[in-house]
């Protein structure tokens, strides 16, 4: 795209730098996009090869073909093997999946939002960055350490093979992020919206509630999104915790090597039922996963 | 009045870390102080769990290559997180729409990502040998060969993790006021010196947190090796983590050194991030 603008007398001799800055800057945008092609291939590319080999047959998941009709002859066998005749089980664990997401990112976004509140705009005697180290720090625990306490503790309070169990233990795992979600992008709320409102008489809550929260809609989604994923694709808890009520979906995906070992087909339809849901979550809320994630740079 | 206020916020989240983190926490750390074994009597054995750590060999290696995974993913992950970001923050056409693509890796789940990526290291059958058959090289043993297997480990955590380094860099760098490059492109046409004295210092804090976070993440790992490669061949791409689970969950059920175990990594967490939180962060503040 060279630059149209006609050359007035004046800067005639200007032209040809303008020339060579346009197609400099072409060259680079095109480079850049060339890159960014690539990269985009290389983060779709798994998920491509799932979707083409969920329809195939087993012989032909060999192949490494893409092209469906083309290359070979697409089957729903997978499919409805997945939703016919083991259907059931399907629904079940995907049902258990939705409840024990949605449930701890209620939760793990309720307090996490109160606790950035808090975190963001008031000064602790502990000091705020010390809280704020102390929630990351629930992070830092191997799953190994905390497995074991809690199957004694859920087995104390009846919780094996309940979803308010595996509710439970999402939530207290997700809860780090929504507290450093939310609390860096209060940390950044204009004080004058605050005090303008204490000033017409609310209360502290009244603010939060009214003022900041309506405001902070890119976070919050930000913080629900992630919390819900994280939530969604937990495996190792759901392994130990539940047992054959509670079962969430990811115990189905590691539940897809048979005897005769992997079936190529089998594997990806469950790959691809297991990631839809929070990946196309995911892409409907992408304009907010990128404004709520700043995590404390510069705020213009 | 404020100040009664401020801690009815703080205080639910606090409530429940402290119930449901507390006593695990506690919990584990008596049970590393134990022999506690599933079948058997427990007895209180003070911190020979821990010297017998240092003296195990398996430990030691698994130690070993969760340092070099931990250390691999995160400068990965890192450099093509904020490359890729330094990408989408130009103006140029049709950026927003491939940007959600590049989160998707993130919110798949790391087991069926694992599962998948049985299929696509696959040595015979797999579309990565495929590639590179028909480009004229040698398949890669990718299951059957330590190395490669723990490549394959690394370059699935990689794949997975680079769009949360991606989307944390890009907020950034949006968070950076025009000025500042308009400013900086009367004084040099050269995008790395661009980069390197405005952008850069501008979303290191960013990029900091997310360091640590990924730093302390990676150490846990446990799905991708399990189900990729269940740690193999052999015991190859064992994660500290994975092993650490064998050891407590599997026979020989030694939840006591389990324990051990991962109070270790507990401590070498809240030293890494206690270095950092008051040492490079406080730089920031």
């Amino acid at each position: 795209m060279a630059s149209t603008t006609s050359p007035t007398v004046a800067s005639a001799a200007a032209v040809p730098q303008r020339r060579v800055e346009a197609r400099r800057l072409t060259l680079g945008r095109a480079l850049i996009w060339l890159a960014v092609i690539i990269v985009t291939l290389i983060a779709l590319f798994p998920f491509i090869y799932a979707l083409t080999t969920s329809f195939k047959t087993q012989r032909a998941s060999y192949d490494g073909t893409l092209i469906p009709w083309l290359q070979y002859e697409p089957t729903l066998a997978n499919w409805q093997a997945e939703f016919g005749s083991g259907g059931q089980e399907t629904m079940r664990a995907l049902t258990n999946s939705a409840t024990i997401a949605i449930g701890a990112t209620i939760v793990a976004t309720a307090l996490g939002t109160l606790a950035g509140w808090g975190l963001g705009r008031f000064k602790y005697g502990i000091g705020n960055r010390n809280l704020v180290s102390w929630f990351l720090s629930q992070r830092f625990l191997p799953p190994i350490a905390t497995v074991i306490p809690f199957v004694l503790l859920f087995k104390q309070l009846g919780l094996i093979d309940n979803v308010l169990g595996l509710i439970i233990a999402n939530a207290t795992f997700t809860l780090p992020f929504a507290v450093l979600i939310m609390r860096d992008f209060f940390a950044d709320f204009p004080s004058d919206l605050q005090d303008a409102a204490l000033v017409d008489g609310a209360s502290q809550f009244g603010v939060f509630w009214r003022v900041a929260l309506p405001i902070a809609t890119p976070a919050l989604v930000a913080a629900i999104i992630i919390c819900f994923a994280f939530s969604w694709n937990e495996f190792l808890f759901a392994s130990v915790l539940a047992l054959r009520n509670a079962k969430p979906y990811p115990l189905m995906v590691a539940g897809s090597d048979t005897v005769r070992g992997i079936v190529f087909g089998f594997v990806s339809t469950r790959m691809l039922i297991a990631i839809t849901l929070p990946v196309v979550l995911s892409l409907l809320v992408q304009r907010y996963i990128v404004r709520g994630l700043a995590l404390g740079a510069v705020k213009g | 009045m404020k100040s009664r206020a401020k801690y009815f916020f703080l205080m639910p989240g606090v409530i429940w870390v402290l119930v449901f983190t507390l006593f695990p926490l506690l919990y584990s750390l008596y049970l590393s102080l134990t022999n506690a074994r599933l079948g058997r009597e427990t007895e209180f054995i003070g911190f020979q769990n821990y010297i017998n750590l240092f003296s195990d060999q398996k430990a030691g290696e698994v130690a070993l290559f969760s340092a070099w995974l931990t250390i691999g993913s995160v400068t990965l992950t890192m450099v093509f997180g904020t490359f890729i970001a330094w990408l989408f923050n130009h103006d140029i056409p049709g950026l927003k729409a491939l940007r959600a693509i590049l989160t998707m890796p993130l919110f798949a789940a790391p087991i069926a990502v694992g599962y998948m990526g049985v299929v696509i290291f696959n040595e015979q059958h797999g579309p990565i040998n495929n590639i590179i058959a028909s480009l004229g090289g040698t398949p890669v043993s990718w299951i059957t060969a330590p190395w490669p297997a723990r490549f394959a480990v690394l370059i699935t955590d990689t794949w997975q993790w680079t769009p949360f380094v991606f989307i944390v860099a890009l907020a950034a760098m949006q968070g950076i006021p025009d000025e500042l490059f308009e400013a900086a492109r009367l004084d040099t046409s050269s995008a790395w010196s661009t980069f390197r004295h405005i952008t850069y210092p501008l979303i290191a804090p960013a990029l900091g947190t997310v360091a640590l976070l990924r730093l302390v993440e990676t150490f846990k790992i446990l799905d991708v090796p399990l189900t990729l490669t269940g740690g193999g061949p052999g015991q190859a791409s064992q994660t500290y983590s994975f092993y650490a689970y064998l050891q407590g969950l599997r026979s020989p059920f030694q939840q006591g050194y389990a324990s051990a175990m991962a109070y270790l990594v507990v401590i070498l967490c809240i030293i890494i991030s206690s270095i950092y939180f008051w040492r490079v962060r406080a730089r920031f503040e």
